[in-house]
């Protein structure tokens, strides 16, 4: 179990003699992730998706808040104390291709985090080789012919199951997979999506999906948990399904209806929604984040900011002022 | 002056590229029609020749590749592969506009997008910059942008959306009525995407431009593209209609990878990944249908008959299985 | 299954196998490879036993100075009639080992204060790299003109230790770009989150990544620390007491007159030839160096 609370980070950039300029990344941000269970951030680049990925991580420190790691906050630990928590969990990166070591062979990128495990527990030499072609075999490769490979024999997606199964070494408790199937081939997304569900199923792991792909999050699992962020905001939380067929933010709205529809398969939601296009560049940071690209805005939305709750208006979280259900996203021809 | 969108044919195209392994086909004889005024898009995943099938149309495909055989006739032109020097840089440009991807930094960073702009005019010898510089400022402002401000602009002061907006109106500034768009919206955010798209698809109508959209993302050409064409292993294996395409997909290639789009309804499991990987310029095989590995139709002679692409109506599909069953 | 246990528990002889099959492929790929290997392989050979073959003393001949090139003599011979090749070769030890030293202090002190730089970050960071940038202020050679007014520079050692000390800012520097662009990597992030030891990224992660590049920089800087106490024999600024190529031109240009008469030009070309092949030999192997250490190019 990995829950957050009050997630704060601030970026420093470097400015001027005269001061610095602060980019808020997170603003308080809550989230809970049980064991086996699967959850999405979803979002536009620089919503701080990938950043709060990292932070559960363990790559990156938070200014505010507490990450609590199946009952252990960690803030109070010190660095080194806090390396066996965070090594439960476990990231998968978006880009396989830099992923791996490329003077190691599969063997050796495998081998390094076994021996330290055997070393620790006191196994014997043999039980390396022996999980080393367990993990493979887990992530759907042949460990015959992928152990002796270097990284650039293998393709796109044989690398990023590398890298699952590298991940799986040391037991995680969570794989945080960012992105993780945006530069692989179409006809094999499906394929690295189904392992995350398998090992899910299978092990108990539970995932946590960083995408800006609602439609891929679906296929981590049924029962996942959608997160909707927007500037560093959690603006909509609910079951996948729920959001995805009924979202009350307008901001999931305008996320929802940008997917393309396949003419000819489905045919496009009754309702789409299009943001405004804002361009002044320093956006306010009063009153509702999406208010200056909202075309539902209200007379609160400039001067207060929603927070994230529940409202006769639908059963799953949301942070808006006015939330109205709206039909957005396609649907298939035969259903209709 | 007023121009016509121009119609393209290609035929037979036959693109090699010299490896230490020998000669390998990158696309092998790819007949394709862009009907003037149309927006086709094709499809391909990693080395299915998408990319170099683009780059043929303007005759940039770079050493060690060379077009091998075929030819690209374009409307008021002529067959580009003969073309070369001079007459081949003022055609590009002038008559083919090509907006690169919009994850490459196609820009050069040290100059404004306004002084890259009078550098193209200059090298295409227009004569009215000024024109140009309203005509450039016309365009952004069409595409949603403040054209003053984007043309004072230095690449990294641009978001994504707006380079590719800046890379659109480089491409139609100087009057060309042919444009080749390759992956316009990947590393693009949804919303973005969108947005792009929408844009992409009114300028078309609005200039009477004759479009070809090269991307890996189906759902990016089911937007925008009257006719869809699936590359696979540099071949050419279905065109037609795209939403007679998507509706009913023939060849197995094409039905395999719509099946692997992951959607927003609809059962989760009826979605699954294809078996094996796509072919690279050394894997694809050297007779037979390259698609044969990957195949659940595959049968006898698809292991030393390559399929040719058989026309029914407005589709072509390129496969044993499929053609058989529709003569039978 | 148990094949593969087998196989891959042999893997580090397999590997190093492997790998010295590679560099062979590579250096048969470009002829001009192989003759850099020979001309360097030649020079080692030359540094090492060269001096065996002559007496401690050269043989004089006082009435065959600045002979001509002949038969006897290749390159004619010294103002005090002793043979200039077995001069260059009895030479060369001096050279070629201080040459040695100093890309090994380079090298050394380089990649490690460069590695701990990029990795360490923060603090270490701006202390070492001050120190390097204090260091790269510092002018080489007045230095050495003045460190030579105290020291001898008699052993090879002595002299590689200080032009190696006086080396390594350049490398450092690079390594550390270089280790702060890797250490951004996916993989190196990875290794951290599964709590890989700091000696592993460091030692088979990062370095192994740079190793073409760090066996670059040992060899350029041989030709570089041969140049630079080439130079200061020639000079004059070092006493005479070593035999050695740079003081061979000395003696060429200054007591000779080669600038001027032609008697005691072979006198001059012959240690400046070894220098030149020396650099070719350096500059043919180097093209080598990327495909050598990069597994998909040596593969391929």
């Amino acid at each position: 179990m990995i829950t957050g609370t009050g997630i704060t980070k601030t970026f420093r950039q470097r400015g001027n003699v005269l001061g610095k300029r602060e980019v808020p990344a997170l603003r308080g941000v809550d989230f809970a992730i049980g064991k086996g269970g699967a959850a999405s951030f979803i979002g536009e680049s620089g919503c701080g998706k990938t950043t709060l990925g990292r932070i559960i991580a363990g790559l990156e420190s938070y200014d505010e808040g507490e990450i609590a790691i199946d009952g252990t906050p960690m803030t109070p630990l010190k660095p080194k104390q806090r390396q066996p928590h965070f090594r439960k969990i476990q990231m998968i990166h978006q880009d396989p291709y830099s992923a791996l070591n490329p003077t190691r062979t599969i063997y050796q990128t495998l081998q390094a985090p076994l021996a330290l495990r055997a070393g620790q527990t006191g196994r014997p030499k043999a039980w390396i080789d022996e999980r080393a072609t367990e993990v493979l075999s887990l992530v759907g490769l042949d460990p015959a012919t992928v152990l002796s490979r270097y990284p650039h024999q293998l393709s796109g997606g044989m690398r990023q199951r590398v890298v699952i199964a590298r991940a799986l070494t040391v037991d995680p408790e969570m794989l945080v997979a960012d992105e993780a199937v945006s530069m692989i081939d179409v006809s094999l997304r499906l394929g690295i999506l189904a392992l995350l569900k398998d090992l899910r199923d299978r092990l108990g792991v539970s995932v946590l999906f960083i995408t800006h792909d609602v439609a891929t999050a679906r296929y981590i699992g049924a029962d996942g948990e959608l997160y909707v962020i927007y500037r560093g905001q959690v603006v909509e939380r609910g079951p996948v399904d729920t959001i995805i067929a009924d979202p009350v933010h307008p901001y999931t709205q305008s996320l929802l209806s940008a997917i393309p529809v396949l003419h000819g398969l489905e045919r496009p939601g009754e309702e789409p929604v299009v943001p405004l296009e804002s361009l002044s560049a320093d956006q306010s940071d009063s009153g509702c984040l999406f208010e200056p690209r909202c075309p539902f805005r209200g007379d609160r939305c400039a001067t207060e900011r929603p927070l994230l709750q529940v409202t006769k208006e639908a059963p799953q979280e949301h942070a808006c002022f006015y939330p109205e259900r709206r039909q957005v996203i396609a649907r298939p021809m035969s259903e209709v | 002056m007023p121009q016509e969108a121009p119609g393209v044919r290609v035929d037979g195209l036959t693109v090699v590229y010299r490896t230490p392994a020998g000669e390998l086909p990158a696309v092998r004889d790819v007949s394709l029609t862009l009907e003037p005024g149309t927006i086709t898009g094709i499809v391909g995943e990693s080395g299915s020749g998408k990319s170099t099938m683009a780059l043929s149309l303007l005759n940039a495909v770079q050493p060690p590749g060379r077009i091998a055989a075929g030819s690209v006739e374009i409307d008021g032109l002529g067959d580009v592969v003969g073309f070369a020097g001079e007459r081949l840089r003022k055609a590009r440009g002038a008559h083919i506009g090509y907006v690169f991807q919009a994850a490459q930094n196609s820009m050069n960073p040290l100059k404004t997008v306004g002084k890259q702009l009078l550098d193209l005019g200059r090298s295409h010898g227009v004569a009215d910059l000024r024109g140009l510089v309203r005509e450039a400022k016309e365009l952004l402002a069409r595409m949603g942008l403040d054209g003053a401000r984007v043309l004072d602009s230095y690449q990294h002061e641009l978001s994504g959306g707006m380079r590719q907006r800046v890379g659109i109106m480089l491409a139609l500034v100087l009057n060309a009525h042919l444009v080749v768009l390759d992956e316009p919206t990947t590393a693009l955010d949804m919303i973005t995407q969108a947005n792009i798209l929408k844009i992409v698809r009114e300028v078309h109508a609005e200039r009477g431009l004759t479009t070809l959209v090269i991307t890996h993302d189906i759902g990016v050409v089911a937007e925008v593209a009257d006719r869809l064409a699936v590359m696979y292993g540099g071949r050419l294996v279905e065109q037609g209609p795209t939403r007679q395409v998507l509706g009913s997909p023939r060849h197995p290639y094409t039905r395999g990878l719509i099946t692997a789009i992951p959607r927003l309804t609809g059962d989760i499991d009826e979605a699954r990944a294809l078996p094996g990987r796509p072919p690279t310029l050394a894997t694809v095989p050297k007779e037979g249908c390259v698609f044969r590995e990957r195949c659940p139709l595959r049968m006898d002679v698809c292991d030393t008959v390559d399929p040719d692409a058989v026309a029914d109506g407005s589709r072509i599909v390129a496969c044993h299985a499929v053609n058989v069953r529709e003569h039978a | 299954m148990s094949t593969v246990i087998l196989e891959s528990a042999g893997t580090a002889s397999t590997m190093r196998r492997n790998f010295w099959r590679g560099v062979w492929r590579v250096m048969l790929r470009k002829p001009s490879r192989l003759v850099g290997a020979v001309i360097v392989l030649g020079f080692a050979f030359m540094g090492v036993f060269g001096p065996m073959f002559y007496p401690d003393l050269l043989p004089h001949n006082a009435d065959n100075i600045y002979a001509p090139m002949s038969g006897e003599h290749w390159f004619g011979t010294d103002g005090q009639g002793r043979d200039v090749v077995a001069l260059v070769v009895t030479g060369s030890r001096y050279v070629l080992l201080s040459a040695l030293v100093t890309a090994i202090i380079t090298v050394v002190l380089g990649t490690s204060i460069g590695l701990f730089s990029g990795f360490k970050r923060g603090r270490w960071d701006t202390v070492l790299m001050r120190l390097t940038d204090m260091k790269l202020t510092i002018p080489g050679l007045p230095l050495l003109l003045v460190l030579s007014t105290v020291w001898k520079f008699g052993s090879a050692v002595e002299m590689g230790l200080l032009l190696g000390l006086l080396g390594w800012g350049g490398v450092a520097r690079a390594v550390r770009s270089q280790t702060l662009s890797l250490r951004e990597r996916g993989f190196i992030e990875a290794a951290r989150g599964l709590g890989l030891s700091t000696t592993h990224i460091v030692g088979k992660e990062l370095l192994p990544s740079m190793a073409p590049y760090i066996a670059m920089n040992m060899l350029i800087a041989v030709t570089g620390a041969v140049y630079a106490q080439v130079g200061l024999f020639f000079l004059g600024v070092l006493p005479y007491e070593a035999n050695n190529w740079g003081v061979m031109l000395n003696l060429a240009v200054f007591g000779g007159g080669a600038m001027t008469t032609t008697a005691a030009l072979p006198y001059m070309l012959a240690p400046l030839l070894a220098i030149l092949l020396l650099t070719l030999g350096i500059v043919l192997v180097v093209d080598a160096m990327d495909e050598i250490f990069n597994p998909r190019l040596r593969e391929e």
